[in-house]
């Protein structure tokens, strides 16, 4: 018995030396920041969280956030049935989030309030300096420090094309630093010259080339002359109420866009050697010359996209309007109102199609459909085959282009974009800041190289034309024209407003330009129009049966003629229905003014900081 | 085969011996037995018997013969000083021979009256049969206890003689002596009762063990309940479980105990219910379940626990009774001890069994036509552009998929009228049915989808087998369980199945050294339809979400509609399986009889295997467009408003068209893959102590106690999953030809915990226990992982003083206690304390075509973080009455969650990028207190009836959390779980509004003249009257959408600050507006009641449950009005009693959309909509019947029950009609989430059911 209990106190002394390690349990599937930072494998894991955020492409499955097509809609491009959708008009209660989402303000197709990823990227660059230092070598530190400065300026200019000043975290907020949680908002031109910073730092250190589908300096650098286009036009159109009015600034920052510019142009790696179409509706944008980033999408992997079907005919959208039609060149290189083209002022969809600059065949559908609020249904991120399917078979669509099963890949950083980025920052250089003279060479290189742009063998087929190229000596002289640009400017413009069309870039281009009053359609009403259509011979209706469909139209479908008289549909008039389509109750958005250039920030927070005896400024002019 | 239950164990041999030696005075009293070891042989007097020497003790004899033969010495009415001498002829012999020296030296005579007894008294039980020649009346009658069972060796003596029997085998005695006389009755064990002597009297003798004797299982130990210092509850399983038709312990023991509280938020069969003991909430960031144990081992879920296997359960409610257990017992502990083998030496087997039926335990009362008009009228509101308040029907339309009209309204009331009702056998007809226009579908006959798919009186059944035994030195138990409960649906074959088997082992190798063993399986099995791949609806959910126009069954040329009829009834049968099985050993080492040390290791595994098989649903479908019918020659096919087929020129003759027939709609989409999840897990437990007890002076007992307790968890999962199932027959992995996806996790932890207890009792009055555990878990950073928890607890058993001595008449028993303790709490995550980092498969593809692994930013800590503690003082009284009839027990307690870990306050989280790091900022306090009542009598007719009243209560409020005064949020001051609402004055009428000449309301943008409330100014509003006074009325305009204004039948809600405004303020405590607290969610004045009568075998009891006050906010189309109008389904009680221009007082406002809301224009908080899910519940109803013991021995069955029960059978609640369950909480179902609907889960069942326990 004695023997008993000595084994007992043994085992039970053995059970308790062994506790110490039996306590070390730490987490089996989370790595712990204490112990990371150990190699450049580490660095590329960390920052291979930060892409599906930054680079959402057509979305990921229903999630649409930032999607083009989705999250474009608000500009002056599209017409609703109804009352436009309008702008912020008052204060909201709350507005701001904690998390690394940067959530997506369709208003200012930008990021809402929020700090999330810049403490993610502080943290990143803080545990580069002081942990992954010394575990990688001298190149690899500074291409991943590059990468983290690049998307902190990434985040910070997409917050202060949205709210202007915003507060700037050099480093990473500690959680007893009031002073540093609670500062006011910094002013805009001071967060930017640290974003000019971040930028070129970026652009000296990334590396050339870090592997496909990953961050390398040249997509740093179309991204660099995105923004600082942005915001060199920015200080020349705002005055200092808004943080612009700084010559300097705007010289400074455009020079960067056209450095930026230049370094991707002359790298010689990207050309235009593919047709518009294939931009925007191929499953493999691998080999696409022009493409220097994009999201790759792979149904296999479960990584599939909605935009197809919000473009391939399955689902109904907001249509473009007569005013944006006007405005597309035809292949003279001219707006309806100056071409000199047979057809010029036809505008029938089967014709503006064929008569358009490519881009339009590229993006609209040639047939009237129902499905779009102004009959012309776009369809710029799905395939020709998407619709043509489609109409052939009704209601059967091909799987790729249905529901969120749709996986073409979508372009993220292009050269197309990035020469009109140099383009405009060069000649608003010339324009203010004494920069050379835009000349035919530099044109040449942007505008008309996009203009030389391949045709798809069914563009071909129908007859579609490439666009002249543009004539520094010969510039277009369009009479809708701002009085306040000048004409080639007004051109590169147009370029951009056909080129990057349901891109997001539009609404970013009017706020910049000070052009915010385009979105007050009472002022064209072109705005308020469709295509010209005859409507019983041209819209087909699901089921096939027009008629049918035309009987609930009854006192809703009108038509406006050319003379500006409108006709309705009364039961009995089908065959006079033709003319510019009226879409159906579209009126104007309520009211803004040029306070909605910036956003305001939430009441809430502004009333957190002043019960802790702390600042935050209201938004000019809210 | 007979009377087990009535020995006593060896034990009692030396109690019965003291007491003898002590009192000699008493000449009574029977006793003792004990059997042992050895074989039976067929002739006792034949056995051999074998003393240490030829002179030995009679207590040393007695201990011989129980030790060497299997006989029980029974003896009365003799006086013997067991520890005298006596001496024999010879050290080895027939046991006969022994017996006759004995008597003959005692002068007493024996009997053998069977093999099991040898009965010794002064004279033998034949000679009291004897007629008396004195003429005094022979008596006869029968002692039993409460259970009719007959005691025997029971002592009957007339009082103040020594004319006295024992009762013999049945329990009778035969006795002479007056009529009228008294008679003293006495039993060890049991109370002594005079009674007046009759003839065949009854006699039933109350167990006093129970009130003296009775022990519980406390922490590590068996404690006398008298002597209890914590707030300790115990259970008697078999009271409470027997003949119940419940599938686990947890539904087994709500409303057993004051302050715990069991909930079943949704009735699927298979899942946890949920308990907490004292208070809903324990801290802002942890849980607050408490710790389940089986045999002081941790179970991963109450569902693998058989209720027949248990022998009791204890509650441990406050710290000083549970931190023995450590941190994870810092919301209290269940302590299950399972059943050991007997304590007797036979074999005995007992069997139970029964069978139920389920019916819904609510009526599905959804709304029908009437909810098609409110349809309508959401609609008609939405569209009344001209804002005149009058609406216009003129084709409008509505619904999803079947839409409604005024005109197919009417056509509905039509078909009502003719048809009445159909079944689900009917087919859907064109024309009478359903019409097809304007590209829509519009419904006329109106479905029952209950018909569809629910099943009435769904079957389950159980059985259960438990064989218990001794034999020698081993005892041992074994159970076997099965249940099998079928599913609600009609249309699948959805059921729950569950195996039991366990047994039990123990040998006594030698009086130093016992050793035991164990081991126990369960299985269970859950299987339902497999609809999604997510199963995040699950099916349930379409009991309540479209209208009664969607059509359900066949069409006319038999094809099945789609619906969740034919989903269900195509889906291919998806199971969530648990095998859970653990085996256990242990020893017991008794070095000295008052040091035992333990040592105890428990090992389990439990494997959780879900799969997911696809299935291909094909269907009419109304998500496509019509098609023409067509007869075999391709001509159309018309028909009459009554269905039937008729010629192209018949006056009435439409054509007919069929929704198209869509073979495996479900194509691309993901019930067309197979998955299988499988989670496995392990623990060993080892738990050694010793403890030593001490007697002092006679009046100092001490007891002390130290060990240690150890547990490790580990668990993994992993999942494949392939698309494109090609093989739906026979669904595997080797069909799938789609993509192939999979993942998995781990985890492990593990606690180590030293612990030492003192108990000290001066005088068995005054009780003082202590107790100390150090604790460390792998939750925590090394420098912060070991822990002190001390607790104290104290007694006063105020009914054993002198001074109380006059009160005994009333109380039997009375002891106040106190106790305070310290545990800290582990249930918090283990992240708060370290930066971790996720990671993980991001949805970028990289350049080589996979999806590359991302690492995720660092969660936010604070580095000064630290434990939270759980302290918990506590005051409670035990009182015993009027002869222990009738019992009260009161605890008062208050809880404090200290170093609650809270956000730090004064984060800047937008700032700062990340949620407010946690800190120990926050502090917690709950107060509640307990009460529970018993009583039971038993009438001297042989009627007994007990009754047992439970009712507990606490509030938990905030004392400190940082600054913040949101309401939304924790504040300090803050009661748990409080809603603040409007509050509601009444429904607007025509007469509040001014009206136009033509009686149209007028709707205008506010100026600053109509009202002062600048949120309204701006804004278009209908105009309301001025107030009777001429004061400005008060607008709720700010509140209104572009769709809505409140006009005639809105809700009017109350201006309670009188400012003329309707406002919510900031939303601060400091600035709430008109905002003010109208209710709490959290349950409160929790209470049951029991309430039982036996009489001549019959037994009837109920079990009433009930809830006195909760209250919650509900969501969904169940409750809130207008909800998803166009989805269809609503309560009933809201279309039968919404205000419209001819039911003006009616309860719910006029029709309108809430677009999916929940708290927006009439249906904002408030306290008039409010849900007040107060209950009263019958939970249980039994009535059994035993048959009498006379006749089922002769079958060899010691006890035949027969029983009714019926679960769930009536419930009272104030819920004005709505098919909402009481004890449902939002968002909570077995399928993951019902969208945040109140009710739409799996219903709550009744059940009753029949059933029989045999014990043989």
């Amino acid at each position: 018995m004695k023997k008993t209990i000595k084994y007992l106190l043994i085992s039970t002394a053995f059970v308790t030396c062994g506790c110490s390690d039996l306590l070390d349990r730490e987490s089996l599937t989370t790595m712990e920041d204490t112990n990371y930072w150990r190699s450049e494998n580490d660095l590329r894991s960390y920052a291979n969280h930060f892409y599906e955020t930054f680079f959402p492409g057509y979305g990921l499955e229903w999630d649409r956030d930032w999607a083009y097509s989705y999250s474009t809609g608000f500009c002056d491009d599209f017409v609703s049935e109804g009352t436009q959708s309008y702008f912020t008009n008052k204060v909201p209660t709350s507005l701001g989030s904690k998390s690394e989402s940067r959530g997506c303000s369709s208003e200012y197709y930008g990021p809402t309030w929020g700090f999330g990823l810049i403490r993610s990227l502080n943290i990143f660059i803080d545990r580069l300096n002081t942990v992954a230092k010394n575990n990688i070598d001298e190149e690899a530190y500074r291409h991943w420090m590059g990468v983290a400065k690049f998307l902190k300026g990434f985040q910070y200019a997409d917050l202060v094309s949205v709210y202007g000043d915003v507060p700037y975290f050099a480093d990473v907020v500690k959680d007893d630093d009031p002073d540093t949680m609670y500062k006011d908002r910094d002013a805009r031109g001071a967060v930017m010259d640290s974003v000019y910073v971040l930028f070129n730092y970026a652009l000296d250190n990334m590396r050339e080339n870090d592997g496909a589908l990953f961050l390398n300096k040249y997509i740093a650098a179309g991204y660099i002359s995105r923004f600082m286009l942005n915001e060199g036009t920015w200080q020349k159109y705002h005055g200092t109420e808004r943080g612009g009015g700084d010559a300097a600034r705007a010289k400074k920052y455009l020079e960067l866009a056209v450095k930026a510019g230049d370094m991707v142009i002359n790298s010689g790696k990207w050309s235009f050697d593919s047709d518009f179409k294939s931009l925007f509706a191929s499953f493999d944008l691998s080999s696409n010359s022009e493409v220097l980033f994009y999201r790759h999408y792979d149904a296999s992997l479960n990584i599939t996209h909605a935009i197809g079907s919000y473009n391939g005919g399955s689902e109904s959208e907001t249509g473009v309007n007569l005013a944006f039609i006007k405005a597309f060149n035809c292949n003279d290189g001219k707006p309806a109102s100056i071409s000199t083209i047979e057809g010029a002022n036809d505008f029938s969809l089967a014709n503006l199609t064929k008569t358009r600059d490519p881009r339009f065949d590229a993006c609209f559908y040639n047939k009237p459909d129902v499905n779009s609020s102004s009959l012309i249904y776009h369809y710029k991120y799905a395939s020709k085959e998407a619709l043509q399917y489609f109409e052939a078979t009704h209601n059967v669509i091909k799987p790729t282009w249905y529901s969120d099963f749709n996986e073409n890949d979508a372009p993220l950083m292009r050269l197309g974009e990035i020469v009109l980025n140099w383009i405009e920052a060069k000649e608003e250089l010339a324009l203010s800041y004494g920069g050379a003279a835009v000349t035919q060479e530099d044109i040449d290189k942007s505008i008309n190289a996009i203009r030389q742009r391949p045709l798809d063998d069914d563009a071909k087929a129908r007859g579609v034309q490439q666009t002249v190229a543009l004539n520094i000596n010969a510039i277009p002289e369009d009479p809708d024209r701002d009085s306040d640009v000048p004409a080639l400017l007004w051109e590169i413009r147009r370029e951009r407003r056909m080129e990057l069309f349901n891109e997001g870039s539009r609404i970013k281009d009017l706020r910049r330009w000070h052009k915010l009053n385009y979105m007050d359609y009472d002022r064209n009403p072109d705005n308020y129009l469709g295509p010209w259509i005859d409507f019983s011979k041209e819209v087909v209706m699901p089921n096939n049966d027009t008629n049918e469909y035309l009987d609930k139209l009854i006192g809703v479908l009108t038509v406006q003629k050319k003379d500006g008289t409108r006709v309705t549909y009364d039961g009995t008039n089908a065959s006079e229905m033709v003319g510019f389509y009226v879409v159906r109750n579209a009126t104007n958005r309520e009211p803004f003014s040029d306070r909605n250039y910036l956003a305001p920030i939430g009441q809430q927070q502004i009333d957190d900081y002043g019960q802790r005896g702390y600042t935050l400024s209201q938004t000019y002019g809210w | 085969m007979n009377s087990r239950k009535k020995l006593r164990h060896r034990g009692c041999l030396k109690d019965i011996s003291e007491f003898l030696d002590v009192s000699r005075f008493v000449k009574i009293l029977a006793t003792v037995c004990i059997l042992l070891s050895a074989t039976l042989t067929a002739n006792a007097q034949n056995q051999n018997l074998k003393l240490p020497s030829k002179t030995v003790t009679i207590s040393e004899f007695f201990t011989a013969i129980e030790k060497q033969t299997d006989l029980l010495l029974v003896y009365s009415d003799v006086d013997l000083n067991v520890n005298s001498q006596v001496s024999f002829a010879q050290k080895e012999g027939k046991l006969k021979s022994f017996m006759d020296q004995f008597v003959k030296a005692k002068g007493i005579r024996y009997e053998f009256t069977t093999n099991k007894y040898i009965v010794l008294s002064r004279s033998s039980i034949q000679d009291n049969k004897n007629t008396s020649p004195d003429g005094k009346t022979i008596i006869t009658g029968t002692v039993t206890d409460k259970a009719g069972e007959p005691l025997v060796g029971a002592t009957v003596m007339q009082k103040g003689t020594k004319n006295g029997v024992i009762t013999n085998f049945d329990g009778e005695y035969t006795i002479e002596a007056p009529i009228g006389s008294a008679l003293i009755v006495s039993y060890v064990g049991y109370e002594s009762k005079e009674v007046k002597a009759t003839k065949n009297a009854r006699i039933i003798l109350d167990d006093d063990s129970q009130l003296l004797k009775e022990t519980v299982v406390v922490g590590y130990a068996v404690q006398k309940k008298a002597n209890l210092t914590g707030a300790v509850a115990s259970v008697d399983a078999s009271k409470q479980f027997e003949g119940r038709v419940i599938s686990d312990v947890g539904r087994g023991l709500q409303g057993a105990v004051a302050g715990l509280t069991v909930t079943d938020p949704q009735g699927e069969v298979g899942s946890n219910p949920k308990m907490k003991i004292r208070g809903a909430i324990g801290s802002y960031e942890g849980g607050s379940s408490p710790l389940i144990l089986l045999d002081n081992v941790e179970i991963p879920s109450l569902q693998v626990v058989n209720p027949d296997d248990i022998e009791s359960i204890t509650i441990l409610k406050d710290a000083a009774s549970a931190s023995i257990y450590g941190s994870k017992g810092a919301f209290g502990v269940v302590l299950l001890t399972s059943k050991k083998g007997a304590k007797t030496d036979k074999v005995s087997f007992s069997y139970t069994g029964n069978f139920a039926w389920e019916n819904l335990s609510k009526d599905y009362d959804v709304a029908g036509v009437n909810g098609l008009q409110y349809m309508l009228d959401c609609r008609a509101r939405e569209k009344d552009s001209s804002h005149t308040g009058h609406y216009s029907y003129d084709g409008l339309y509505t619904g999803s998929y079947f839409r409604v009209s005024e005109q197919s309204l009417q056509m509905t009331k039509d078909w009502i009228e003719k048809y009445g009702s159909m079944g689900a056998d009917d087919p859907v007809v064109y024309g009478r049915d359903w019409f097809y226009e304007s590209g829509r579908i519009y419904g006329i006959r109106p479905y029952n989808i209950y018909d569809y798919i629910i099943r009435e009186n769904a079957p389950s059944t159980k059985h259960n087998i438990t064989v218990n035994g001794k034999k020698g030195n081993t005892t041992f138990n074994i159970g076997l369980g099965y249940l099998s409960q079928d599913g609600m649906f009609s249309t699948c074959t959805d059921n729950f199945k569950k195996y039991n088997a366990s047994v039990k082992l123990e040998t006594e190798v030698n009086k130093f050294l016992t050793i035991r063993g164990g081991m126990m399986y369960s299985t269970f099995n859950k299987k339902y339809p497999f609809l999604t791949e997510s199963g995040s609806d699950g099916p349930w959910i379409y009991l309540y979400r479209w209208s009664p126009l969607m059509a359900m069954g066949y069409n006319e040329d038999g094809e099945i509609i789609r619906s969740a009829q034919s989903a269900t009834m195509q889906a291919a049968s998806q199971s969530q399986k648990t095998n859970y099985s653990s085996v256990n050993m242990g020893v017991t080492i008794t070095p000295l009889k008052n040091w035992q040390i333990k040592a105890d290791y428990t090992y389990y595994n439990k494997e959780y295997i879900a799969t997911l098989p696809g299935s291909t649903l094909s269907a009419a479908s109304y998500r496509d467009t019509p098609v023409v019918r067509r007869d075999a020659n391709g001509n159309k096919i018309y028909v009459n408003n009554a269905g039937q087929v008729v010629s192209e020129d018949t006056e009435g003759a439409m054509v007919s068209y069929k929704l198209p027939y869509m073979a495996n709609y479900n194509g691309a989409d993901k019930p067309n893959l197979f998955k299988r999840n499988h989670e496995n897990s392990y623990s060993h437990t080892l738990n050694a102590y010793t403890d030593y007890t001490l007697r002092l002076m006679d009046v100092h007992d001490f007891k002390f106690m130290v060990g240690m307790n150890l547990t490790t968890y580990d668990a993994s999962s992993q999942y494949t999953q392939v698309t494109e199932l090609t093989n739906f027959e026979n669904p595997q992995f080797a069909f799938g030809t789609g993509t192939w996806t999979g993942g998995g996790s781990a985890s492990w932890s593990s606690q180590l915990g030293y612990f030492g207890r003192l108990n000290y009792v001066y005088a068995d009055k005054y009780l003082f226990e202590a107790n100390l555990r150090y604790d460390g878990t792998s939750k925590f950073p090394t420098d912060m992982r070991w822990k002190w928890f001390p607790s104290f607890s104290a007694g006063w058993r105020v009914s054993e003083e002198k001074f109380m001595e006059w009160t005994k008449p009333v109380i039997s028993s009375m002891k106040v206690r106190g106790s305070w303790g310290s545990i800290g709490d582990q249930t918090v995550s283990s992240s708060l304390y370290i930066p971790t980092m996720s990671t993980g498969f991001s949805s970028w593809i990289g350049g080589n075509g996979t999806r590359v692994f991302y690492v995720n930013t660092p969660s936010a800590i604070s580095a000064s973080i630290s434990w939270q503690k759980i302290e918990t003082l506590g005051v409670g009284v035990d009182l015993r009455l009027l002869n222990n009839e009738l019992g009260i027990t009161f605890d008062w307690y208050q809880r404090d969650t200290k170093n609650m870990i809270v956000p730090t306050d004064g984060v800047n989280t937008i700032t700062y990028g990340a949620s407010a790091p946690k800190a120990n900022n926050g502090q917690l306090r709950t107060k509640g207190w307990e009460l529970s009542i018993d009583y039971n009598h038993r009438f001297a007719n042989g009627l007994g009836i007990y009754g047992q009243f439970n009712i507990a209560d606490n509030r938990s409020v905030v004392k400190k959390f940082g600054d913040t005064k949101n309401l939304s949020d924790w504040y300090v001051g803050k009661e748990y779980g409080e809603i603040w609402g409007f509050k509601v004055d009444r429904l607007y009428q025509w007469d509040d509004f001014e009206t136009d000449a033509n009686g149209n309301l007028i709707y205008r943008e506010l100026t600053a003249a109509d009202t002062d409330d600048p949120n309204c100014i701006g804004k278009s509003s209908y105009i309301l009257k001025p107030n009777a006074d001429g004061s400005k009325p008060v607008y709720q305009s700010y509140f209104e959408g572009s769709s809505f204004h409140f006009g005639p039948g809105d809700v009017k809600y109350k201006d309670v600050d009188g400012d003329g405004k309707l406002s919510k303020g900031t939303k601060t405590t400091d600035d709430h507006g008109d905002l003010v607290k109208i209710g709490n969610s959290t349950p409160r004045l929790e209470y049951s009641f029991r309430l039982g009568a036996d009489w001549k075998g019959f037994d009837l009891s109920l079990m009433f449950q009930g809830i006195g006050k909760r209250k919650i906010w509900g969501q969904g189309p169940l409750c809130i009005a207008g909800y998803k109008y166009s989805d269809g389904c609503m309560a009933a009680a809201i279309a039968d009693n919404y205000w419209r221009e001819d039911h003006t007082d009616a309860f719910y406002p006029a029709a309108m959309g809430m677009g999916s809301g929940n708290d927006s224009y009439n249906f904002m908080v408030n306290d008039r909509y409010i849900l007040n899910m107060a209950y009263l519940r019958l939970k249980n109803l039994t009535f059994g019947y035993t048959m009498p013991y006379a006749l089922t021995s002769k079958i060899g069955v010691d006890k035949a029950r027969l029983y009714f029960t019926a679960e769930n059978l009536l419930t009272w609640d104030k819920l004005r009609g709505l098919p909402i369950d009481p004890e449902v909480e939002t968002g909570n179902t077995y399928f993951g989430s019902p969208q945040d609907r109140t009710g739409v889960g799996t219903p709550t069942f009744k059940t009753v059911s029949i059933g029989i326990q045999l014990n043989f």
